[in-house]
């Protein structure tokens, strides 16, 4: 550690993860040139545990679709699906995505092999349907596995507990039934010692991630959760159980934990740090962090770094004496736990606000995802109504340039910080008085 | 059993009279037949769409009501929710909000997104039960009916203790031979629409099957027991319509105007409004454990729809086998605005149509929307196009 | 004794505002935006002044706001009109508590505390139903001048129910129940009050506590202003100077800026 200096170690894992974000696209785009399939999954339960033991590669389509905007042309890819007759109002990931398959596998940073095999979790209903057109397009066995969430905010049940225990049940024998299907389509056999492996390499990043994600309470804080989380939570899904993973992961703490001992923040006049609900808006990424950061806003935490991580930012840690009956148990953890952080995360972050030293809170509900969006102004009610903490509520989306009216959003967010402006003014002579 | 009657005044009434009643009472957004219910002294469990097992509910001697919007503004609903979502979860909140109708427990399922993030809306606003119960988006799972049952075991607790009294299998059994017959009766309500569409309209058809899911099944039963020979009996001569499905209601529920203007050019001879009152298709066996008997009913004898996903009933054969079964001409699809799975089906219900080359017309609607002339005037086309054809 | 000023830059008319340190209109300006912000900004500025008849030297601080508030190229800073109109509406009433803003692109609602800090917001600013547009389509669709709506509504005593949630939609709705033979009193009433319900949902996101506040140019609207105040059960405050709130608004922050300078350093560590 002597020899990193720190300009090779910070913003590390930033640099790090682009490049292998980039080599692994074209890897993606060599076998969809050869014409091997792959395994399409998602980012809330992607079963990578799973599907590396059978060495299926693996495709996010939500990656690949939100690149298209982040890139700048998701509408052409949006107006494709449309004129083939989906809704506007339908999730424009689907939509994306959708177009693609028509158009072959092209897409901005390569090309996407077709899929062999579709996995998906019901942490989000539209995997559902997403799920049911590549049936269709491409005759494909699509795996759901069905994780019971939690009933009623308040009412999580743990393991040793009996509807815990019930519910494991049937989420290991769906997983049996997965490794079964697995089986069948690679025609290699099941390998118990794969899993563990690959289980140890998941168990690396869960926990690295945690660490990282908490390290962020340090001020000034090391990354910003918006930018760069979002960074990490793509080597998080993309390298899932994978020793590139492992590494990348426990890089990323050394690089954190470095920043936090010698008192270096992503920001350099961090004013306001702040809370993000939602899944950012990628048609303006760059741009409407900026509108933040120029008033010294910092997004020290956010709500998709857990979910869209798939609840693996709670570090649940595989226990590889019992790997398949681990693994059941912490996909039920997990990935309940993105839903909750979907459903009511106004919980989690009134917890954190004293740890995190949360100035505000942005709630960014996008009409592609009721996921995310259909509770968002009733959580923001019940949080005003819970705490004074203060808040801003912009609606736009995570596709779809058409709804993301960038004046009107810098509008709404000048007159938030200047709420939170004199509200600091008026501490400060509070507590000079 | 409970002896609660909470609509009566349609008892030795002449069709047309007790046809209006059900509107009535349908169409009331004061939902006086809850009101009436819970002056007597009842429990009513509230539960959104597609399918509940309202058996448990009933069971525990309470009024399983279901939620399926309503005509009225959301004056307080609008603020719990943001933009680019479907009407009828506003309404829904909306009846509580608004004091109209009073729930001693809540219950969504995971049909949808916004309708799960129901659960959690409601639970912010009232104290008691708001849940999700969870019925299996993995029914292909050798586990799920076992799962189901235990999702079903759990779901009891909650109503008993919401009831103040236990539920014994005698009580379920009884409730399920009631909850049979009345899906009997709605099958055969179904059949006399399928097979002498003249004799009953879509919109007197479907406010005799929706005044259901407002008052007790046993009520209910009484009802359809008196009015479907009386409709076998009616003077209606046949029209020259032609016959179609309708597809889309599994939710958000189209207007009665709607029907009725579908219903002047056509013979609904089928569809899938409120499909969740006759999702099971068969008897529930009431000889073993009848949670279990319910849990493999919904699995294995049940119906469709585009939010119930199950590999083994892909929702465009299961349309195309409903048109071919009700001799039907065309198709309506249609989907509630905003209704994302709804809005997805519906490509590729058009997309199976196309292969064959029946017809269809394709349309939105919203629960509440009060003008149909752009409707009428575009089916109508359609209608005339195929006759002239 | 210095001057503050505010330049609201709307999208159809500027207005400015001068104040004096007794917090005093001086000196006002309404024009029309057109298409050269820039000069709007300065020419309603300059007139503002003349109207004051005192010398532009004099203004110590110049804020804009609105949307062209970053035109306003002469000015010292540019604050947001959401806070600008919160802080006019409680300088002229001072138990206000929440604000509703109508002008004819936008409608705001405003949830402000006594010393007219913004606690809530929450704008229609994507949909012209609910604003003053949907009044301008009226006003074309019955060929009515909009300052005669209001007073022609006020006559109706049986307002239709109009459905259609899309200004572009609600004037063939309204040609629609005129060739139903509804009359335009009754018309105008339903318009009134469709655009009232959406407001009052806007005004329930920020929470509908008194006193109410009616700013923009549609509060020159009486039929508006009845309208809303039957169905909040409650009589709104409306100013004559309902135009010029967020000018005003601009001018107070302005003053402060000028106070606070004065403010000795160590005072405010």
């Amino acid at each position: 550690m002597n020899e990193v200096k720190s300009k090779d170690i910070v913003g590390r894992g930033t640099r790090e993860g682009a490049a292998l974000f980039r080599d692994w696209f074209q890897d993606l785009t060599k076998k969809a040139e050869e014409g091997e399939t792959a395994a399409y999954v998602f980012v809330m339960g992607s079963l990578a545990e799973i599907l590396h033991v059978f060495d299926l590669p693996m495709v996010f389509p939500e990656i690949n679709s939100l690149q298209t905007a982040v890139r700048h042309v998701a509408d052409d890819f949006l107006n494709t699906a449309e004129d083939y007759g989906y809704s506007p109002d339908i999730c424009g990931y689907v939509k994306a995505d959708f177009a693609m398959q028509m158009q072959n596998g092209n897409h901005p940073m390569g090309r996407i092999p077709k899929p062999g095999i579709a996995v998906l979790t019901n942490a989000c209903n539209t995997y559902f349907k997403w799920g049911e057109i590549w049936e269709r397009i491409h005759e494909i066995p699509m795996v759901s596995i069905d994780v019971p969430a939690t009933r009623e905010a308040g009412t999580r049940t743990w393991p040793g507990d009996d509807q815990f225990e019930r519910e494991k049940k049937y989420v290991k024998v769906q997983l049996k039934e997965l490794i079964e299907i697995c089986e069948k389509i690679t025609g290699k056999k099941f390998d118990i010692d794969r899993l563990r492996e690959v289980l140890g390499y998941a168990n690396t990043m869960s926990r690295g991630w945690k660490r990282v994600l908490e390290l962020n309470q340090s001020r000034p804080s090391l990354f910003n959760a918006l930018t760069d989380g979002t960074v990490y939570l793509g080597m998080s899904n993309v390298f899932r159980g994978t020793p590139e993973g492992a590494l990348y992961f426990d890089r990323l703490v050394e690089e954190m934990e470095y920043m936090s001992a010698n008192g270096i923040g992503t920001l350099t006049d961090e004013k306001f740090r702040l809370s993000f609900i939602g899944v950012p808006c990628y048609p303006i990424f760059r741009r409407f962090n900026e509108m933040f950061t120029e008033w010294g806003g910092s997004f020290v935490m956010s709500t998709y770094l857990w979910f869209a991580a798939g609840g693996t930012n709670l570090g649940v840690q595989y226990d590889l004496e019992n790997p398949l009956d681990s693994l059941a148990e912490g996909v039920l953890i997990s990935v309940r736990d993105a839903m909750d952080s979907m459903f009511h995360p106004e919980l989690t972050v009134l917890e954190q606000t004293e740890e995190f030293h949360i100035d505000g809170v942005v709630y960014h509900p996008i009409k592609s995802c009721r996921t995310t969006s259909a509770g968002m102004a009733d959580n923001r009610r019940a949080l005003m109504e819970n705490s004074d903490l203060p808040s801003l509520f912009i609606e736009s989306d995570m596709m779809d340039s058409r709804v993301v009216a960038e004046a009107q959003m810098k509008n709404r967010i000048d007159a938030f910080f200047e709420g939170l402006e004199s509200r600091k003014a008026q501490a400060a002579i509070m507590g000079g008085a | 059993m409970s002896t609660i009657k909470v609509f009566e005044n349609w008892k030795d009434q002449p069709l047309d009279e007790i046809l209006w009643l059900c509107q009535e009472t349908v169409e009331d957004s004061e939902v006086m037949t809850v009101k009436r219910w819970r002056k007597a002294g009842g429990k009513v469990l509230g539960h959104f769409q597609v399918y509940f097992p309202e058996e448990i509910a009933h069971a525990a001697g309470m009024l399983p009501m279901k939620m399926f919007g309503a005509s009225v503004e959301t004056r307080n609903a609008d603020s719990r929710f943001g933009s680019f979502l479907c009407s009828i979860l506003k309404t829904s909140l909306e009846q509580v909000l608004s004091g109209r109708v009073e729930l001693d427990m809540f219950v969504t399922h995971p049909i949808c997104d916004a309708a799960r993030n129901l659960a959690p809306i409601w639970g912010r606003n009232y104290d008691y039960p708001c849940q999700i119960l969870y019925l299996p988006q993995n029914p292909n799972s050798s586990y799920s009916v076992q799962y189901l049952k235990e999702e079903y075991e759990r779901i009891q607790k909650v109503i008993e203790k919401v009831a103040g009294r236990e539920i014994t299998d005698d009580d379920l059994k009884n409730s399920i031979t009631i909850y049979n017959r009345n899906r009997e009766l709605l099958r055969e309500l179904y059949r006399i629409k399928k097979d002498m569409p003249w004799l009953i309209s879509i919109n007197e058809a479907y406010v005799l099957m929706a005044i259901g899911g407002l008052i007790r099944r046993e009520e209910h039963n009484e009802i359809l027991e008196s009015v479907l020979p009386m409709i076998e009996k009616r003077k209606a001569r046949k029209q020259d319509r032609i016959k179609v499905v309708f597809e889309g209601g599994f939710c958000e529920q189209p207007p009665l105007d709607m029907l009725r203007t579908i219903g002047r050019s056509c013979y609904v001879v089928d569809d899938d409004l409120l499909i969740g009152m006759r999702y099971i298709l068969e008897d529930i066996e009431t000889d073993n454990e009848p949670l279990h008997a319910m849990a493999e009913a919904y699995i294995n004898k049940s119906s469709y729809s585009p939010v119930q996903h199950d590999l083994r009933k892909p929702k465009e054969k299961m349309l195309k086998e409903r048109v071919k079964n009700a001799n039907a001409e065309a198709v309506i699809i249609t989907a509630a605005k905003m209704c994302e799975p709804g809005l997805e089906e519906q490509v590729t219900y058009t997309q199976e149509f196309d292969k064959d080359n029946t017809p269809y017309f394709v349309s939105e609607f919203e629960e509440n929307m009060s003008s149909f002339d752009h409707l009428e005037m575009q089916l109508e086309t359609f209608v005339e196009n195929l006759i002239f054809d | 004794m210095a001057l503050a000023a505010g330049v609201d830059v709307g999208s159809t008319q500027t207005k400015s505002v001068i104040i004096n340190e007794n917090l005093k209109i001086i000196g006002r300006s309404l024009i029309d935006t057109g298409s050269n912000v820039v000069k709007a900004a300065e020419k309603a500025y300059l007139e503002a002044l003349t109207d004051s008849k005192r010398r532009e030297e004099e203004v110590a601080y110049v804020i804009g706001t609105g949307y062209g508030r970053y035109k306003v190229s002469f000015g010292d800073t540019q604050v947001t009109e959401i806070s600008c109109h919160g802080r006019g509406a409680v300088h002229m009433f001072p138990n206000t508590r929440t604000v509703l803003d109508m002008g004819g692109q936008d409608t705001k609602a405003i949830s402000v505390s006594e010393t007219g800090e913004i606690v809530d917001f929450c704008m229609n600013d994507k949909c012209a139903a609910g604003t003053g547009r949907f009044l301008g389509a009226a006003s074309t669709a019955l060929d009515i001048p909009l300052d005669e709506l209001g007073p022609t509504a006020l006559q109706s005593e049986k307002p239709v129910k109009i459905s259609t949630t899309c200004t572009v939609f609600a004037e063939s709705e309204v040609l629609s129940w005129l060739g139903k033979g509804k009359k335009i009193t009754d018309i105008l009433l339903g318009v009134h009050k469709s655009i009232s319900s959406r407001s009052i949902s806007l005004l329930r996101r920020v929470g509908l506590n008194k006193e109410i506040t009616f700013t923009g140019g549609v509060a020159n609207n009486i039929g508006m202003v009845e309208v809303m105040n039957e169905n909040l059960d409650t009589k709104m405050n409306v100013s004559d100077e309902s135009h010029f709130m967020g000018a005003l608004g601009a001018a107070l922050i302005a003053m402060d800026h000028i106070f606070e300078s004065r403010i000795p350093m160590e005072a405010t560590a």
